[in-house]
């Protein structure tokens, strides 16, 4: 299986070619394009958009020329993208809404395409609480996915929804997309729609781990739906975004996470797509120094992640 | 719905006569018999082990004289029937969720059996037995649970009670995540499998508040999963993260619950709950002083209150016939918004004069004195927090129709904006 990282913290925009060859030298293949860092979404949350993506998108193209050259040259892949959220803001005025849906958006799936990436992970809009019910929330999104599904169909693109968390007081639950029965049903209404895979899934490990959710269960339950990762890892409590078993919560430290599901759950639906890691926090916690080192320790363990799902190995 | 107040934390085992008196006192009527105060996590976590504090430790073992479950709870049971308490539920001992058991199914089942009887002479209804766990892989939890339950089925059957599963989390080394029966389809599943073997209605389900939380669980959904099937919902505060039953509200942050309290209104009210509403807030009676008790159990009767009163919103608005409102504000807004079309208004009246004649979503807002000239029968919905005010003011107007109370803390939907004014004006027009 291949192995992926996020290319945030990583790849500069000012010589993308150095980060490229970064991951490469180490010995990755993939890199999940963070192209969710161009527009941040505490800067949505803040109405404090920016213009990047107001440009043109041949400009969009030009700016991201060199990225594509220089992965591409260093033999990586971008296997898939992050396409900035929220793409919806409850109390968000008209404006920034119209601008994330029908700017951001589309051009988010512009750049997909002009990186021939597969897929693109997208965030379910967060309505519960207003609208009442995970439907009516899902009906918003799905809404939303229509109006990008025919450019997937077109660009060949596989837009994937991800398990969420939202917060009570600080208190990390499900949020949109945690109910894999669900996810199964419509990822597949809605590729009949558009007689298309326009919709798979991003399997998130740290929200699944928030939520209590058994990795094992879920995966299986997903299927060939599956077709981007999210790897990363937490307390339980807060999203952190740190290095698989690196979390245990009691004196025996054995790690909290439940790795062994999420392997056995690969394993039973013959999962040999990218394992991609969304550790770019992790680069931020360790000295410079160490930067490398700790995507060294990133890579080795999805290798064995990738030894133990294809070979049996590790569990 | 029956409010029941749980002992823990706040009756002795050995000398039950204060806790009692405490709980009858803040005004409970019914108290859950927790046979696993009497038989406790601890004391089935050390079976087979060597006590060394035997001198210290001359507490009867139930787990090793369960013939002496129903004697041991006779000081309880004296004086709950002293103070008039009710026994409507009852809790079967239970394993730890990190038990390092893994062959338990013959003492559980014995436990169990033992409580079952111990639970019908004591009067109760419902006896909540959690599903077997320890030592069972994964594939095999609804085989080994089935022969469990169905054997404890007939003699639920004899001493016509009726056993209620409940949702666990499990342990993966210190972080509590999704166990047995955790999920609400497979749940349903169960419970439908089980009554049909015993051809009648003779299993339910007892939710647990505190595990959905630690679960993240979006209580809503399951709720409305497991419909009328739901006979008990255990009411616990915590953080989430940690096993704690707290008083509710009192595990806050950024000044709000850390608990979803929405989703569970929404789905019990939604469902008609009326069942079993168990309080427990074992962790927040024993961090009180025992002096300071009476105090903390009056204020968690009205928080059980409270939430009786949330749940059955929508049951009191349909029982009758016809209604108005009063208010013109958000609360009445946000009626019309969730129950217009189901409940429809005749009108809504305020004593702003100002709005006199207007309409207010689709409501014409009149002035209080045509509430004289309403039927009998039709209630007057307050949709202002000074519910107390108004309905003083409306008793002054010599009005008897029945009044209620709206509230909007917990509404199947919010408006995204609320508009801006809500204020009584002491029916100074």
């Amino acid at each position: 299986m291949k192995i992926g990282v996020q290319t945030q913290n990583i790849v500069d925009d000012t010589n993308p070619s150095a980060g490229f060859q970064t991951l490469s030298d180490i010995g990755f293949s993939c890199a999940d394009f963070s192209l969710n860092s161009y527009l941040k979404n505490t800067s949505i949350y803040a109405s404090d958009l920016n213009n990047f993506f107001s440009q043109p998108v041949s400009a969009l193209e030009h700016f991201f020329a060199p990225h594509k050259l220089t992965a591409t040259k260093a033999g990586i892949t971008v296997n898939q993208m992050h396409m900035p959220y929220p793409i919806y803001v409850p109390k968000g005025c008209s404006r920034i809404n119209e601008y994330l849906q029908k700017e951001v958006a589309p051009k988010s799936m512009e750049i997909c395409h002009y990186f021939d990436c597969p897929f693109i992970v997208v965030h379910g809009l967060k309505l519960a609480y207003y609208l009442g019910t995970e439907q009516a929330e899902w009906e918003q999104t799905e809404q939303f996915i229509d109006t990008i599904a025919p450019m997937a169909k077109e660009m060949n693109i596989t837009i994937c929804i991800e398990n969420l968390y939202d917060s009570v007081a600080g208190h990390l639950v499900e949020g949109p997309c945690c109910d894999a029965h669900k996810a199964v049903e419509r990822i597949d209404r809605i590729n009949e729609k558009y007689h298309a895979e326009v919709l798979g899934f991003c399997f998130d490990t740290g929200h699944a781990n928030l939520a209590g959710i058994d990795f094992e269960q879920f995966i299986t339950t997903l299927g060939y739906r599956l077709k981007v990762l999210h790897i990363h890892d937490n307390d339980g409590i807060d999203d952190l975004h740190q290095i698989p078993f690196t979390f245990t919560r009691t004196r025996e430290n054995k790690s909290s996470t439940d790795w062994d599901g999420f392997i056995q759950g690969l394993r039973n639906i013959h999962f040999d797509r990218t394992l991609s890691f969304e550790t770019a926090p992790v680069l931020n916690a360790f000295p410079g120094q160490l930067k490398q080192d700790a995507l060294s320790l990133i890579l080795k363990i999805g290798k064995y992640f990738s030894g133990a799902v294809c070979m049996g190995e590790g569990i | 719905m029956n409010i029941i107040c749980t002992p823990a934390g706040i009756v002795g085992r050995e000398n039950p006569r204060q806790g009692v008196m405490d709980i009858a006192a803040a005004g409970f009527g019914d108290i859950l018999l927790d046979l696993s105060l009497y038989c406790t996590c601890t004391e089935l976590e050390n079976i087979g082990k060597e006590n060394l504090n035997k001198e210290k430790d001359s507490l009867l073992k139930i787990s090793e004289h369960p013939e002496k479950m129903h004697e041991i709870i006779q000081p309880l049971l004296a004086q709950c029937k002293k103070n008039g308490i009710a026994m409507s539920v009852a809790y079967a001992p239970y394993l730890m969720r990190n038990t390092k058991h893994i062959n338990t199914h013959e003492i559980m089942t014995q436990l169990s059996e033992k409580s079952i009887h111990t639970a019908a002479q004591s009067g109760c209804k419902y006896i909540v037995i959690r599903p077997l766990f320890a030592g069972i892989p994964e594939k095999d939890l609804w085989e080994v649970n089935r022969e469990y339950y169905l054997k404890l089925a007939d003699m639920a059957k004899e001493n016509d009670i009726v056993i209620l599963l409940e949702n666990q989390c499990k342990d993966k080394n210190g972080h509590l995540i999704r166990g047995v029966c955790s999920n609400a389809q497979e749940v349903a599943a169960w419970v439908d499998a089980l009554n049909k073997e015993t051809g009648d209605e003779r299993f339910g389900f007892c939710l647990d508040v505190g595990v959905c939380s630690i679960c993240g669980q979006n209580m809503y959904d399951f709720i409305l999963t497991i419909g009328d099937r739901l006979k008990a919902v255990i009411l616990r505060d915590g953080d989430g993260s940690h096993e704690s039953a707290l008083l509710p509200f009192t595990c806050a942050a950024q000044g709000r619950s850390q608990t979803d309290w929405l989703n569970l209104v929404r789905g019990l009210r939604e469902t008609f709950f009326d069942g079993q509403l168990i309080l427990n807030i074992k962790d927040t009676a024993t961090a009180f002083s025992p002096i300071l008790r009476p105090g903390l159990l009056t204020m968690a009767k009205t928080v059980a209150d409270y939430f009786k009163w949330q749940i059955g919103m929508e049951q009191v608005l349909r029982e009758y016939p016809s209604r108005v409102l009063f208010g013109a504000g958000n609360m009445c807004r946000n009626y019309m918004k969730c129950y217009g079309e189901k409940y429809p208004p005749r009108y809504t009246c305020d004593n702003n004069r100002a709005l006199w004649g207007e309409d207010f979503c689709g409501l014409e807002v009149r002035n209080p004195e045509c509430l004289k000239d309403l039927d009998k029968d039709c209630a007057v919905i307050i949709c202002n927090v000074y519910y107390k005010e108004i309905e003083a003011q409306l008793r002054q107007m010599n009005i008897e129709n029945p009044i209620e109370y709206f509230n909007d803390e917990y509404m199947p939907s919010f408006y995204f904006d609320r508009i801006k004014r809500d204020a009584w004006n002491g029916g100074e027009g």
